[in-house]
């Protein structure tokens, strides 16, 4: 095997990771790793000797994300969203989570894409702002604002779930 | 050693590895005398390590076969249709919820069952109904109000449940009446209801679901939306264009109505 297809293996795993914290849903999140593994074997020529393969493939992930998320806001798609996890009596769990996992989960999903993706690649997947900022392809001051704000949304949302809790036990 | 004053973004900066090495005990110092940025910072470490805990065990699963078939070459490129589609109806539940703005009401996500169309199509269906039937002044029902007992009998025999019409007055709505619809291979009951404003929702009951299943679901326009639920042998769907949290206080309202009635 080569080498450049040997170091495409080792980047699943945290293509994985990223995936699903932008979607959540396994599948969904495997398809896109799986869309991001074709596109890049399709340019593997481009990819320069000495480039992080890391890199190289978060930034065509991010694309593919990015891009489907433009076309899905102009077509006006209709999308369906679950209610509130603890009151989707039917969702499987597809792992099991923790409530503080869950609840962090759900509430990473409820914010901006762009927060979203920023946020995760800084405090998840552990790049620098600079490598982010290139993934990512925006400056390095909105990829600061993009996390600032993101996590402020995250901790406002957890604090408003928090709320809504205590609200539901007092009405039982 | 340069002084300067520190902010919020600091914070982050400081969180992030990004705050220049000596920079570092000044900023501690800063920290120590602001509470409030103390908490702050306290807070915000907690939440990247509760989401470094949520998603570090993906590492740590097995990679699906067929990721690493595609590189390998083992598998030809091509994948079946329904796989192909499916991410990105994830992508377009997340644009709705940028869209919701406050976002985070409807957002608490059990996992998006995208696999199963069982909803799209009841969903659809529903809304397809209220939006001809809601607007029709004179022929909005087949069966009014008043001959209610009737309404609940003729329309639990068609659909083949146990159907009531719940009783929505705490949420604002009276009962306008109700008719019945074609669903898929089967019959749907639709029961309309009206608040003093007249406004109107309506709920949509059909015998026919294999499936398991809650949501919401409507379109990015101000068109109505429809808040769903599908068990083994009945879906039904609360449609609207009422603000999400009163069309989710009906929906809940209706729920725990129909489903004593069915189960009774």
């Amino acid at each position: 095997m080569d080498e450049k297809k040997a170091a495409i293996l080792g980047e699943i795993p945290r293509l994985r990771r990223y995936a699903r914290s932008l979607l959540r849903d396994r599948d969904s999140a495997d398809d896109l790793v799986q869309d991001c593994l074709e596109r890049a074997l399709v340019r593997l020529d481009n990819w320069q000797t000495g480039e992080s393969p890391r890199r190289w493939l978060f930034t065509i992930m991010h694309h593919l994300f990015i891009d489907q998320m433009r076309k899905v806001n102009r077509r006006g798609e209709a999308a369906m969203l679950p209610l509130e996890a603890s009151e989707a009596q039917a969702a499987p769990a597809e792992q099991v989570e923790s409530i503080a996992s869950r609840e962090i989960v759900d509430a990473l999903q409820a914010i901006s894409p762009d927060r979203r993706a920023a946020l995760v690649m800084v405090a998840i997947e552990g790049f620098s702002y600079a490598e982010a900022a290139n993934i990512l392809g925006v400056p390095a001051g909105t990829l600061m604002s993009r996390i600032a704000r993101g996590r402020e949304e995250l901790r406002a949302l957890l604090d408003d779930t928090a709320r809504r809790r205590s609200i539901r036990i007092v009405e039982k | 050693m340069s002084r300067r004053d520190f902010s919020e973004r600091d914070i982050h900066m400081a969180l992030d590895g990004e705050l220049p090495g000596d920079e570092r005990t000044a900023y501690e110092a800063w920290l120590e005398a602001n509470a409030e940025m103390k908490a702050k910072s306290a807070r915000y470490a907690a939440d990247r390590a509760a989401l470094r805990a949520a998603f570090n065990g993906v590492l740590d699963e097995p990679v699906p076969v067929r990721l690493n078939k595609v590189v390998l070459g083992e598998a030809s490129v091509v994948r079946a249709a329904p796989s192909r589609s499916r991410w990105w109806l994830a992508v377009a539940a997340a644009a709705m919820l940028v869209i919701g703005g406050a976002g985070g009401y409807l957002a608490g996500i059990g996992g998006l069952g995208l696999e199963n169309r069982a909803e799209d199509q009841l969903a659809e269906e529903a809304i397809a109904a209220h939006v001809i039937y809601a607007a029709e002044k004179r022929h909005a029902v087949e069966v009014p109000a008043s001959d209610k007992d009737h309404l609940q009998s003729w329309l639990s025999n068609q659909v083949g449940l146990k159907l009531v019409a719940p009783d929505l007055a705490a949420q604002g709505f009276q009962l306008v009446g109700g008719r019945l619809l074609p669903a898929g291979q089967g019959k749907a009951a639709m029961l309309l209801y009206e608040d003093d404003k007249g406004a109107r929702i309506s709920l949509f009951v059909t015998a026919e679901s294999a499936a398991k299943a809650k949501g919401t679901y409507g379109s990015e326009e101000d068109g109505p939306a429809a808040i769903y639920w599908l068990d083994k042998g009945y879906g039904c769907a609360v449609v609207g264009s009422l603000p999400r949290e009163r069309l989710a206080a009906v929906a809940k309202s209706a729920y725990g109505q129909l489903l004593a009635a069915l189960q009774s």
